[in-house]
């Protein structure tokens, strides 16, 4: 059950050491306008692979398991993320479907940006895109570190922790 | 038709800008452009020819994570992130390549956002790869089924993928498709031999005709 909570990025006391907080303060009033924060339950599924992309989600507290699933239903774990990440980013910028689920582990306060508000938002603020390819690079980091650990991994045993 | 296709249709103004810091260069056969690990010196805009990207264990077991074709930017998470390269990349054909220093091209992108939108495209297009990396070598289990869905893959590209037989060129040899899904070259060989023997595949030279679809992805699918 989610409940809708209206936070701006701006008060919250945590944001400058997060990830996705630490803009200029027009562009987070910006931001503002265009997002909205819920309390989530643990076990909430934010969103699923194979889902069209409907926007991201900024995890603000709380972390969220990424995993991918195969046809057979087996679940791997990519990521744990933590506060301050954002979530969905790639396949809601290129307009795909997500190419994870989004689980989450705790009680969480979520912020979600729809992606056409995200999209105008980000050519409206120049700092923000750079800011988003840097995030990008580093979920591209983190899924080459799980594809290291699963494709060089030993063959005969699980090397993975459990869904 | 230019090459550098990631940043061809940007306004006249960033390109110019990007011509300025660009450095066109040629690389032979067997080219190392970077190793894994080491500090990010820029990104290599690939224009022609193909490149091998993998990743390397401490015991030297080799993964070949894809075969970048010309369009691709190589390095372009490290660049931007700062962090160490993730991947090696070697060339498997002569190959024309544009590099980018890291400082020039963190300028560009803070100059030019459209140039952003189209490295932040290309970065989710890598991420989506990754992740079926991760799903692939980490949900299939066995060797045949790896195989099945790499072959599958492949030969969906080039608009064969409605074909009753699709074909695919086997521009590798088969240590390094064992490479690419975590198994032995003689394994690789054995399926190989297998797939034939079922006429699920033909070989015709360096072409591979898929005859069974159906049976193929039902491999793939561990059915």
């Amino acid at each position: 059950m989610e409940s809708a909570i209206q936070q701006s990025c701006r008060d919250y006391a945590l944001c400058p050491d997060r990830i996705f907080c630490d803009l200029p303060i027009n562009v987070l009033e910006a931001l503002d306008s265009v997002k909205a924060t819920i309390v989530c339950p643990r076990n909430t599924v934010l969103f699923r692979e194979g889902q069209p992309a409907r926007g991201v989600f900024v995890l603000c507290e709380g972390r969220a398991k990424l995993s991918v699933c195969s046809e057979s239903g087996k679940r791997l774990t990519l990521h744990v993320a933590i506060p301050g990440e954002v979530l969905g980013l790639s396949a809601a910028l290129s307009g795909g479907p997500y190419e994870v689920t989004a689980e989450l582990l705790d009680d969480a306060r979520v912020a979600m940006v729809k992606r056409k508000e995200l999209l105008s938002f980000l050519r409206e603020h120049r700092e923000a895109c750079l800011h988003v390819v840097d995030l990008l690079s580093q979920d591209l980091h983190i899924a080459y570190e799980r594809v290291r650990s699963v494709g060089l991994g030993r063959t005969r045993r699980s090397r993975v922790p459990e869904a | 038709m230019r090459s550098d296709r990631i940043f061809c249709d940007l306004p006249t103004s960033a390109l110019q800008s990007f011509e300025a810091i660009k450095y066109a260069t040629a690389y032979p056969k067997g080219a190392v452009l970077f190793v894994e690990g080491q500090a990010p010196r820029g990104i290599f805009v690939l224009c022609k020819g193909r490149v091998k990207l993998s990743i390397c264990a401490t015991d030297g077991k080799t993964l070949i994570l894809k075969i970048a074709e010309p369009g691709e930017v190589l390095g372009l998470s490290a660049t931007v992130s700062g962090k160490p390269y993730e991947l090696t990349a070697e060339t498997i054909d002569p190959c024309q390549i544009n590099f980018v220093k890291r400082e020039d091209f963190l300028r560009f992108l803070k100059d030019n956002s459209d140039a952003c939108f189209k490295v932040a495209e290309q970065l989710s297009e890598k991420y989506n790869n990754a992740c079926h990396e991760v799903r692939s070598l980490g949900l299939s289990h066995s060797a045949s089924e790896k195989l099945a869905k790499l072959l599958l893959e492949w030969s969906s590209k080039n608009g064969e993928a409605a074909k009753q037989e699709p074909r695919l060129k086997l521009a590798l040899t088969h240590e390094e498709i064992a490479q690419m899904i975590g198994t032995s070259r003689e394994t690789v060989t054995r399926l190989f031999a297998d797939l034939k023997k079922r006429q699920i595949v033909q070989s015709k030279g360096s072409t591979l005709v898929i005859r069974n679809k159906m049976a193929l992805k039902a491999l793939a699918t561990d059915n």
